[in-house]
C-alpha cells in the first residue's frame, strides 16, 4: 500500500461536466430562487466543488416576468444607477422593469449580486440564461427541470 | 592584511535577494529597494498562509461534505451529528474524499448516520 496522506483533489477545468438546469419562474419569489441558481451556477452543489475553478451547471430560466416579490417590495425596492456627473442618481422600481421591456433584468441583478465579483464570477454568470415567456432556444441540451417550489412551502407565492 | 572592500559583499547579497525576487511584477524583481520589500512580504505571507492553508482546506472538505449530502435531503451539522452518534471516526478530508470519488461509499456512510439519527 502507498503512503495514507492523499492531496485533496481539486476539480480540473477540462473534466468538469456542465449539466443544465430548467426553472419556470412563475409565482416564485427572486431572492429564494436567485440564492438556489446562484449555488448551482457556482457548482456548490457538487461534491467536487472548488473554488477557483467554475464547476457550475447552466441553468435556463423561463417566464422571468413572472416572478414575484413580497412584502410590497415590488413597489418598494429601487434599483440605482449612477451617471457619475454631480446629481446624476437615477432609479427605478422593480414593478417597472417587470413591466417594461426587459424583465429579464430583475432575475438577472439578483443573481448578479449574489454571484462573487470577479473573472470567475463573470464566466460563472455567463451559464445564466434568462427568458421573458416560455420560449429559449436551449431545447437542443436536453434541460433538466428543477422544481423549486417543491423545495420550500416559502418559495412560491399563494401556495 | 589584505583589503576589505564592502561591494563584494553588498552585491552577493543583493544578487541573493534577486533571485528570490525572480517573476516578480515591475520593478519588484530588478530593483534592490523595493526587491528587498516585496521578498520580505513574500515571506511574511508564506508563513501566515501555511497556517491559513489548513483552515481552508477544512473550509473546501465542509462544502464537499455538505454539497453530498444535501444532495439526500440532510444537512451538513445533521450529518456529522449523525457520524458521531454511528460512532464513525473518519475525518472530513476523508468523507469529502470519499463523496467526490466514491459515491456509492458515501452513501452508505449516510444511510448509517441517518440510521443513527433515527434511533437516538
Amino acid at each position: 500500500m502507498k503512503g495514507i496522506t492523499k492531496q485533496t483533489q481539486s476539480a480540473k477545468p477540462a473534466d468538469v461536466v456542465k449539466k443544465w438546469h430548467i426553472i419556470d419562474a412563475t409565482d416564485l419569489v427572486v431572492g429564494r430562487m436567485s440564492s438556489i441558481v446562484a449555488n448551482i451556477l457556482r457548482g456548490k452543489h457538487k461534491p467536487s466543488y472548488t473554488p477557483h475553478v467554475d464547476c457550475g451547471d447552466h441553468v435556463i430560466v423561463i417566464n422571468a416576468e413572472k416572478v414575484k416579490f413580497t412584502a410590497g417590495k415590488a413597489a418598494k425596492k429601487v434599483y440605482y444607477k449612477h451617471s457619475g456627473y454631480p446629481g446624476g442618481i437615477s432609479g427605478t422600481t422593480a414593478d417597472k422593469v417587470l413591466e417594461g421591456r426587459f424583465p429579464e433584468r430583475v432575475i438577472e441583478k439578483a443573481v448578479e449580486r449574489m454571484i462573487p465579483k470577479g473573472p470567475l464570477g463573470f464566466a460563472q454568470m455567463r451559464a445564466l440564461h434568462v427568458f421573458a415567456g416560455t420560449e429559449h432556444p436551449y431545447d437542443g441540451q436536453q434541460p433538466e427541470t428543477l422544481d423549486i417550489a417543491s423545495m420550500n412551502r416559502k418559495n412560491k407565492v399563494g401556495s | 592584511m589584505a583589503r576589505v572592500k564592502r561591494g563584494t559583499t553588498t552585491r552577493t547579497k543583493h544578487k541573493r535577494l534577486l533571485v528570490q525576487a525572480k517573476g516578480y511584477y515591475g520593478r519588484r524583481k530588478n530593483t534592490i529597494r523595493v526587491a528587498r520589500q516585496a521578498v520580505e512580504k513574500a515571506g511574511q505571507y508564506a508563513y501566515r498562509d501555511r497556517k491559513v492553508k489548513k483552515r481552508a482546506f477544512r473550509a473546501i472538505w465542509i462544502q464537499r461534505i455538505n454539497a453530498a449530502v444535501r444532495a439526500e435531503g440532510m444537512t451538513y451539522g445533521v450529518f456529522i451529528h449523525g457520524t458521531k452518534l454511528a460512532g464513525i471516526e473518519l475525518d472530513r478530508k476523508v468523507m469529502a474524499d470519499l463523496a467526490m470519488n466514491e459515491p456509492a461509499v458515501f452513501s452508505g456512510i449516510i444511510k448509517q448516520a441517518q440510521d443513527a439519527l433515527a434511533k437516538a
